[in-house]
C-alpha cells in the first residue's frame, strides 16, 4: 500500500430481485411507472394477521431455481445464486478465479430454519455456512466474507468492496445481499410498533411507520475499466449515533458523519451532489434524523429520495438494492419520486418530491442508510466522465499493538494478566466480572449475553484510555451471529405465538448491536463493522482493521471476536493506534 | 390499589430487568422515564406489553401511553380505571 493514486471501483454488471421485478432493469422499469410491490399478504405461516408487504413472486423464483437446479438450496441462498448468476454472465468473471472475491450482505440469513426446530440448530442457520453454500456453487476461490450491520449491512458491504477494489487486495468483488420476510422479522418490527396499517410514505406528515419488503441485489465492484457500467464508487464511511440502540439520533450527528467522510474521500461540496437517496423508513423518528443529519452536512437543498415506498423495507439487502438504482438514476438523469409523498412532515426542511425529477446536469449521488445499533453508512457514487481517481491520504504512520484484552473458560485476561477469576455458568461469571470493575450501569443488565460479553471485554480493554469520539473505530466478528438471542426469540414465538413477542429480546436480534452498546458507553462514533466468520483463526479481520486506520483520520482502532452461543463465550479484543 | 402496586413493581422488575431492585426500592410516585430507573423506549414497548398480556388494556397509539405512564401510580390507576 504505497502512496499516489488508488485503482478506481468502477461498479460493473448488477442485478436486482424484488417485489417489483427479477433483474435491475426490469425493476427501473417498474419504479419510472410508480409500480409498488407492496401488496396485502395474508398468511399465517408470516404473521397471524394480515399485513402489508413487498413480496417476491416465489413462483416464479421457484420455477427459475428449478430450472438452474437449485432444489437443494434455501430460498435466501436460491434468490442468491440466481442474482449472482445474472451478474457474473453478464461481465464474463468467474468467482474461482484468484483475484475475484465476494461479499455478503444479510442481517438474518437463512433464519427460517430455526422456525423448525429451535431445539436441533440447522447448520444453515448460521450465515457463514449460507455464505459458503452460495460460493460453493460459484466453486469460488476465496473465502466469501459476511457483513451482519443491521439494515446498513448492504451499504457497509459496498463500502467495504470499494475499498478492497481500491486498495488492489483484489481485482473484483461481487457484492449479494438479501433479506426475506418470515415470521421472526414481521412478529419482531410488529412488536416494536414500528409497522404502518398503510404503504409506507417517508418523510410525509401523514407516516406513521415502514412497511417490510424482501428482495436480493447484486453488484460487481472492478478495477477493470472495461467492465464498468459507467458509474464509479467515489467513497464510503461507516460511522455510528452512540445514542441508543434503536432509537435514532436526536441530533442526527452520526449520519451527518458519514456523509461528510465519504464526500472529504474527493473532496466534495454539496454543488457536487445531484441527489440523495436516503434510508426513508417512513418511521417517525428515522425520517426526522435524516432530515437533521442533511441540514447539518449542508445538504438542504439537494434533491432527496426514499424508495421503501416500492420495494419495503428489505433490511440488508436495501442498501444494495437502493444502491442499483441509484446507479441507473445516475444514469437515466432522474430521480424517482417518493411515491405517496404529499406534505414534508420533518423538522428541516429537504426537498422531497412524489414524482420523478429529472435532472439535466446529472453527476453524482450520495446514498445513505440507519440501523439498529445506531450505525449509519454512506457511499459516493459518480457517473464515470466525472469520477476523479481517489488521492491515497497517508495518515501517519503504521498500526501499533497497544492493549488486548481476553475474555473466556471464567476468566478475564487484560495485555496477558489473569485481572478476574470465577466459576459457574457465563451468567454467574459475568456478573462477577462486572461486579468486579466497580463500574455500575444500569443498562448492563438489560443486554443480551453476547452484548454482556463485548461490552465487557471493551470495559476492561478502554480502563484507562481516553479518545475522541471520532478517532476510535471498532470491527468486530463472530461465529454465531447474534443466533444466541434468535433462538429465544423463536422460542418465544413457536411458544405464546407472535402477540408474546418482546421488543426487548428482539432488538438484540442483530449482532452489531453489540457494538452498539459498546459505542454508546465509550462515545465512539467510527467506523463500526460486524463481520461473520466460521472461525477465529481469520487473518482478515487484522488486516482490515489495519486499513481502515491507515487510511483514515483515526487515532484507533478496536479489533476482535465476540462469540457466544449458549454457555460458549470467547471474546479477544485488541486495540492498535497510529504509530 | 397498593395490592396493584406491588404486583406492577414485581412485574417490572421482572419484564424490563431491573436487577438489583426490589419493589421497596421503586417510589411509586416517582417518574419512571428520564432519571429514577432511567428507562427509554424499549421499556415502553415492554411496558405496553405487560398492559396487554397481565391485564387485557390495550394502548394503540404509543403517543397516548405518556401520561399513563409517568409513574408506577398512574399505571396503577389507569388499569384500575379501565379494567374490566
Amino acid at each position: 500500500m504505497g502512496s499516489g493514486v488508488s485503482n478506481i471501483a468502477y461498479v460493473g454488471a448488477t442485478n436486482v430481485i424484488s417485489s417489483v421485478g427479477f433483474t435491475t432493469e426490469e425493476c427501473f422499469n417498474a419504479l419510472e411507472r410508480y409500480v409498488s410491490g407492496i401488496v396485502p399478504v395474508d398468511d399465517p405461516l408470516l404473521y397471524e394477521h394480515p399485513f402489508l408487504a413487498a413480496q417476491v413472486d416465489w413462483q416464479r423464483l421457484s420455477a427459475m431455481a428449478q430450472a438452474a437446479g437449485l432444489d437443494c438450496y434455501t430460498g435466501t441462498e436460491r434468490m442468491m445464486i440466481l442474482s449472482i448468476k445474472d451478474v457474473l454472465e453478464q461481465s464474463g468473471i468467474s468467482l474461482a478465479s484468484k483475484d475475484a472475491a465476494v461479499i455478503f450482505s444479510s442481517t438474518k440469513g437463512n433464519v427460517d430454519l430455526l422456525s423448525q426446530s429451535v431445539e436441533v440448530l440447522d447448520e444453515g442457520a448460521y450465515l457463514w455456512k449460507m455464505a459458503q453454500r452460495v460460493a460453493g456453487y460459484f466453486n469460488a476461490f476465496n473465502k466469501p466474507e459476511v457483513i451482519s450491520n443491521a439494515c446498513i449491512s448492504g451499504v457497509s458491504a459496498t463500502v467495504i468492496a470499494s475499498r478492497l477494489v481500491r486498495e488492489g487486495v483484489y481485482r473484483h468483488v461481487v457484492v449479494v445481499g438479501a433479506d426475506i420476510l418470515t415470521r421472526f422479522v414481521v412478529s419482531g418490527f410488529s412488536a416494536f410498533k414500528s409497522v404502518s396499517s398503510r404503504p409506507c410514505t417517508p418523510y410525509d406528515a401523514n407516516r406513521d411507520g415502514l412497511t417490510l419488503g424482501e428482495g436480493c441485489a447484486t453488484i460487481l465492484i472492478t478495477s477493470d475499466k472495461k467492465l464498468s457500467c459507467g458509474v464509479a464508487v467515489e467513497g464510503g464511511a461507516i460511522t455510528n449515533d452512540a445514542n441508543h440502540i434503536s432509537g435514532p439520533s436526536r441530533t442526527g450527528d452520526g449520519l451527518c458523519y458519514a456523509i461528510q467522510q465519504a464526500m472529504e474521500e474527493n473532496d466534495l461540496t454539496s454543488e457536487d451532489i445531484s441527489f440523495i437517496n436516503a434510508h426513508g423508513t417512513a418511521t417517525p423518528f428515522n425520517d426526522e434524523m435524516e432530515s437533521k443529519a442533511i441540514a447539518l452536512v449542508g445538504l438542504s437543498a439537494v434533491p432527496v429520495n426514499s424508495l421503501k415506498p416500492y420495494f419495503g423495507h428489505t433490511l440488508g439487502a436495501s442498501g444494495l438494492i437502493e444502491t442499483v438504482m441509484c446507479v441507473e438514476m445516475l444514469k437515466h438523469g432522474v430521480v424517482i419520486g417518493t411515491k405517496g409523498f404529499a406534505e414534508l412532515g420533518v423538522p428541516e426542511p429537504i426537498v422531497v418530491s412524489g414524482v420523478h425529477q429529472p435532472i439535466s446536469n446529472m453527476v453524482r449521488c450520495v446514498k445513505t442508510a440507519s440501523g439498529f445499533g445506531g450505525c449509519n453508512g454512506a457511499v459516493v457514487l459518480a457517473l464515470e466522465g466525472h469520477s476523479k481517481a481517489i488521492k491515497v491520504k497517508e495518515n501517519g504512520g503504521t498500526a501499533q499493538h497497544i492493549g488486548s484484552c481476553q475474555i473466556a473458560d471464567g476468566k478475564v485476561v487484560v495485555d496477558g494478566s489473569v485481572v478476574f477469576e470465577a466459576g459457574g455458568d457465563f451468567a454467574e461469571f459475568i456478573r462477577g466480572a462486572f461486579k468486579h470493575l466497580e463500574a455500575p450501569n444500569m443498562k448492563f443488565y438489560k443486554m443480551d449475553n453476547l452484548c454482556k460479553l463485548g461490552y465487557l471485554a471493551a470495559e476492561y480493554l478502554l480502563k484507562d484510555k481516553k479518545y475522541a469520539s471520532l478517532d476510535l473505530g471498532i470491527i468486530l466478528a463472530n461465529r454465531s451471529s447474534s443466533l444466541d438471542t434468535d433462538i429465544n426469540h423463536q422460542r418465544i414465538l413457536n411458544e405464546h405465538s407472535e402477540a408474546g413477542a418482546s421488543p426487548a429480546v428482539f432488538v438484540y436480534t442483530l449482532p452489531n448491536v453489540v457494538l452498539g452498546e459498546i459505542c454508546i458507553r465509550h462515545k465512539i462514533q467510527g467506523e463500526n463493522t460486524f463481520f461473520i466468520n466460521e472461525d477465529r483463526s481469520d487473518s482478515f479481520l487484522e488486516s482490515y482493521a489495519r486499513m481502515v486506520l491507515e487510511r483514515s483520520q483515526y487515532k484507533a482502532v478496536i479489533y476482535g471476536w465476540c462469540e457466544l452461543l449458549g454457555n460458549d463465550y470467547q471474546a479477544e479484543l485488541v486495540i492498535i493506534e497510529k504509530k | 390499589m397498593e395490592k396493584l402496586i406491588n404486583d406492577l413493581k414485581v412485574q417490572l422488575i421482572e419484564a424490563l430487568n431491573l436487577e438489583e431492585i426490589t419493589p421497596e426500592e421503586i417510589d411509586a410516585e416517582a417518574p419512571l422515564f428520564g432519571d429514577g430507573l432511567g428507562l427509554d423506549s424499549i421499556d415502553a414497548l415492554e411496558i405496553i406489553l405487560i398492559l396487554e398480556k397481565q391485564y387485557g388494556l390495550r394502548i394503540e397509539n404509543p403517543a397516548e401511553a405518556k401520561p399513563i405512564f409517568y409513574s408506577v401510580r398512574t399505571l396503577a390507576e389507569y388499569i384500575e380505571k379501565n379494567r374490566k
